[in-house]
């Protein structure tokens, strides 16, 4: 194998993982619209292969390396992040190579999986690991007896599909709701994609040749029976084969014109320069100016500095209001309905109206969060988060999504919330691409964790308070959503069918209901045990304020010494958010 | 046997029959609403506040100057065989204790004065001053109330709460935290201050309640069962200072209980609302 094959190979895999990326989707244990491994995978290999593009090379070394590099950055999810891992040891194996023979290949396949295990810090059996690790357990047995690549990837396929049907003994889950694991799914895709490179008599196919379970029922049918296939994605209800079809954004909703103060303004106040200025600034004062023609104002005063946050339509009012005070630094003005052009018509991202480069001064703690939703993203900055990252509609940010943005934030030191658990791993990836910064991640798991750490971090402590508090934090906290179940599954004891509402207790699927109010209150009294909490409910993008109202009614009679706060989160899936400390 | 005097400033908070009762001598410090200037030491609480209140503008405040100090020492000092024990708010917070220790450098004639960095604020500075007057009241020797009230000093714990944090930003007696307006959750910080002598954010809570809450659960971390004494000094708002009091005397081993109220020079920085509890080791003077 050379660099040439290599680019067929990983050219093959990724049209074959993009043709069934809503087959491994479907195989996701919890039946919620967000967070999808094949949608990850795919994103990941693709980001892969288009770095690969930009450096092909008839050395298997470099090939590699360039498509390991991009696996790292465009790392989405866990699953994406693993795959990475596992190039990136195969990467390494092969550095020195100009070509490989079955040994070689066998070898590194190896190493990647031992990078793999490495990178994650609780592995899973039953899982992309499992399937990974057998596969390649397999070819280095076989590597010596065996003549051609071709050969070798066929017992890669042959092994890894044996793996994928065994991973529902090794993992519980997966045998109750009656699938296999569907990021070991996406890998047999991808190895079956490098086995079609290989041979060139078999055209890539735009279905899938696994083995795997039926989603309702307990019943293993062969995935190849066509009346299956169709059956899937009728129910999914995608287009046609081989096309990606991304649920319409939220944002799709907004018509750009609709946005009435159109310019995100963020810059610092230096008042050390007119000190007589600062004494005469009135936050009301000026908080009443902005709100004129803005809206979203958030002020932080910190050292000197006020950092002013504002959605404006008279972004030059607002600049001359704060000169009042002091010199402007570090200022960002983005025009809104650029973006949210962009991310209607899908098109490159537009540069900001204005942007300036250069940090205002370097500080020893940022903390970063990442959110979906207009409201949630405001409310984090308004507990002094210096730069939230959108987690998008059903994408997870990838690495270097994240990398981009710690870079954005001028600390020696960035804290980074991650909000859900399949961007944990993407996190902790992003210390190793940075030299000059020291990133820690806070296993944020929800959006209430996140919000519960960022209220807890105190820019001024040290490393030690900061991680002790944030994580103590999240203990102290509970966290409930509210969404719709897109298939029919058996989950614990509960029989879901699709369309039915969920009610999900800190990441477990407790309440199903067919009726949203019914399953957002089975929720809430799940939640509320001591009866004085403080519940937050987050409304989301979808929910309606009537059926708030009900809720709350609802709940201040079930619980008269509780205390509730309703906050616009305009998330997307998730009807509600509930935090109950 | 030397006598013992002890002097503080006016933002040490005792009531006027302390001060009285222990013959101990104030230099006060000043506020300014515009163009009127009044005496810390002579302004009414209650008064304070609602002008406070009602006031377009901030009002602010300025430190004595030496030779305020100056006066009293060498007043004190015209009795032979005189220690003075001179205890103020902390340096990190005001030019006072700068201006004490000018003073004293300022005497042409030999004087024994000692000037001590309370490090904290109200109740802070009066509590050690207090026990320093009850020291000296007992025949201790200047040495001994030197040591009792560095000791007592570091054995107290110090919480508060504000209305809001904009007095001390406005006032710069907040660097050591972030000040956050516009919050779309009701959050509360509480504030402490530092070995520094400073004020620094303690935590964030979601609400009133969980804030005295989360107050007393730092306390009985510290302290246990300690036998304890605590002060809570309040700026206003006397229903905070009684809901804080009872569930501090619900949890921990209180001994003595007394309240304070927050004079006009430190609730100029803290602002309405302020209430802060003051809890320290019974320890023997």
């Amino acid at each position: 194998m050379n660099g040439s094959d290599f680019y067929n190979m990983v050219m093959a895999s990724s049209q074959h993982l993009k043709a069934n990326v809503e087959a491994v989707n479907s195989l996701n244990v919890f039946p919620v619209p967000d967070g999808d491994t094949g949608t990850n995978m795919n994103m990941t290999l693709t980001a892969g292969f288009q770095e690969l593009s930009k450096k092909p090379s008839e050395h298997l070394g470099q090939a590699a390396a360039a498509f390991s590099k991009g696996l790292l950055m465009g790392a989405r999810g866990n699953s994406g992040v693993i795959l990475s891992q596992l190039f990136r040891g195969f990467a390494k194996a092969v550095s020195e190579l100009e070509q490989a023979d079955p040994q070689q290949v066998a070898a590194a396949l190896q190493q990647g999986v031992d990078t793999a295990y490495k990178a994650v810090m609780r592995p899973v059996e039953g899982t992309i690991l499992t399937v990974s690790r057998e596969a390649a357990k397999q070819a280095v047995q076989i590597a010596r007896r065996t003549q051609t690549i071709k050969d070798l990837m066929q017992a890669v396929v042959n092994t890894a599909k044996e793996a994928l049907a065994k991973t529902p003994d090794l993992l519980p889950i997966l045998k109750q709701v009656g699938v296999v694991d569907s990021g070991g799914q996406g890998l047999v895709f991808i190895y079956e994609g490098f086995l079609q490179a290989c041979s060139e008599d078999q055209p890539v196919q735009g279905a899938a040749t696994t083995p795997m379970s039926h989603v309702a029922g307990n019943v293993y049918a062969e995935w190849d029976d066509p009346e299956y296939v169709s059956d899937v994605r009728s129910s999914l209800g995608q287009a046609e084969a081989g096309v990606l079809t991304a649920p319409e954004p939220a944002q799709a909703r907004i018509a750009a014109e609709d946005i009435e103060y159109p310019y995100d303004m963020e810059f610092f106040i230096d008042m050390s320069a007119y000190p007589e200025a600062a004494l005469n600034f009135d936050e009301d004062e000026f908080r009443a100016r902005l709100a004129k023609d803005g809206d979203s104002i958030i002020i932080i005063a910190d050292d000197g500095m006020i950092k002013v946050h504002v959605h404006s339509r008279r972004p030059g009012d607002v600049l001359n209001a704060a000169l009042e005070f002091g010199e402007l630094r570090n200022m960002h003005i983005v025009n809104m309905r650029d973006q949210h052009r962009e991310i209607v018509e899908g098109t490159t991202p537009a540069v900001p109206v204005y942007a300036e480069t250069e940090p205002v001064r370097r500080k020893e703690n940022g903390i970063l969060a990442v959110a979906a939703g207009d409201g949630i993203t405001e409310i984090f900055e308004s507990l002094g988060v210096d730069y939230v990252v959108s987690g998008g509609q059903t994408m997870n940010p990838s690495t270097e999504d994240l990398v981009n943005a710690v870079k954005q934030i001028a600390a020696d030191r960035v804290f980074i919330l991650p909000n859900n658990s399949n961007i944990i791993l993407s996190a902790q990836q992003v210390q190793e691409l940075l030299d000059d910064q020291e990133v820690i991640v806070i296993p944020t798991k929800t959006i209430p964790q996140g919000m519960a750490a960022a209220l807890a971090y105190n820019a001024h402590a040290d490393k030690e308070q900061n991680v002790s508090n944030m994580e103590q934090a999240i203990g102290r906290v509970r966290s409930g959503q509210i969404t719709y179940a897109v298939r029919d599954t058996n989950y614990e004891e509960l029989t879901i069918r699709e369309g039915d509402y969920l009610g999900i207790l800190d990441n477990k699927i407790v309440v199903t209901t067919d009726e949203l109010l019914e399953t957002s209150k089975q929720l809430l009294t799940k939640m509320v045990v001591h009866g004085d909490e403080v519940v937050t409910v987050i409304t989301g993008a979808d929910s309606n304020e009537e059926m708030t109202d009900q809720l709350l009614a609802y709940a201040a009679e079930a619980y008269p010494d509780a205390e509730f706060e309703v906050v616009s989160g305009g998330q997307p899936v998730y009807y509600y958010i509930f935090s109950v400390e | 046997m030397s006598k013992i005097r002890i002097v503080t400033d006016s933002t040490a908070d005792l009531p006027a029959e302390v001060y009285q009762q222990y013959g101990i001598e104030i230099v006060s410090l000043k506020v300014h609403f515009g163009d009127e200037v009044y005496e810390d030491k002579d302004m009414d609480p209650d008064f304070f506040y609602q002008k406070l209140v009602q006031s377009s503008k901030l009002p602010t405040t300025s430190q004595p100057s030496p030779v305020d100090f100056l006066e009293v020492y060498k007043r004190l000092n015209e009795t032979p065989d005189t220690s003075i024990i001179s205890i103020h708010l902390s340096s990190a917070m005001s030019g006072t204790y700068q201006s004490a220790m000018l003073a004293k450098s300022m005497l042409e004639e030999k004087a024994d004065i000692t000037i001590i960095d309370g490090k904290s604020a109200s109740y802070g500075t009066g509590m050690l001053v207090k026990a320093a007057a009850i020291g000296a009241a007992n025949g201790k020797t200047r040495d001994e109330i030197v040591d009792y009230v560095t000791k007592l000093r570091q054995e107290t714990k110090l919480y508060f709460l504000v209305d809001t944090l904009e007095y001390l930003h406005k006032g710069g007696r907040i660097a050591k935290a972030s000040a956050v307006f516009g919050s779309l959750l009701n959050i509360k910080p509480i504030l402490g201050i530092d070995d520094e002598g400073e004020v620094y954010a303690v935590d964030r809570v979601r609400g009133q309640k969980r804030a005295m809450n989360r107050i007393v659960e730092l306390l009985k971390q510290q302290y246990g069962d300690k036998e304890v004494s605590v002060n809570i000094a309040y700026a206003d708002k006397k229903e905070i200072c009684d809901e804080l009091g009872e569930l501090v005397k619900q949890s921990l081993n209180v001994k003595s209980y007394s309240n304070s109220r927050i004079g006009s020079v430190i609730g100029t920085h803290a602002g309405t609302g302020a209430t802060g509890v003051f809890v320290s080791p019974v320890l023997d003077i």
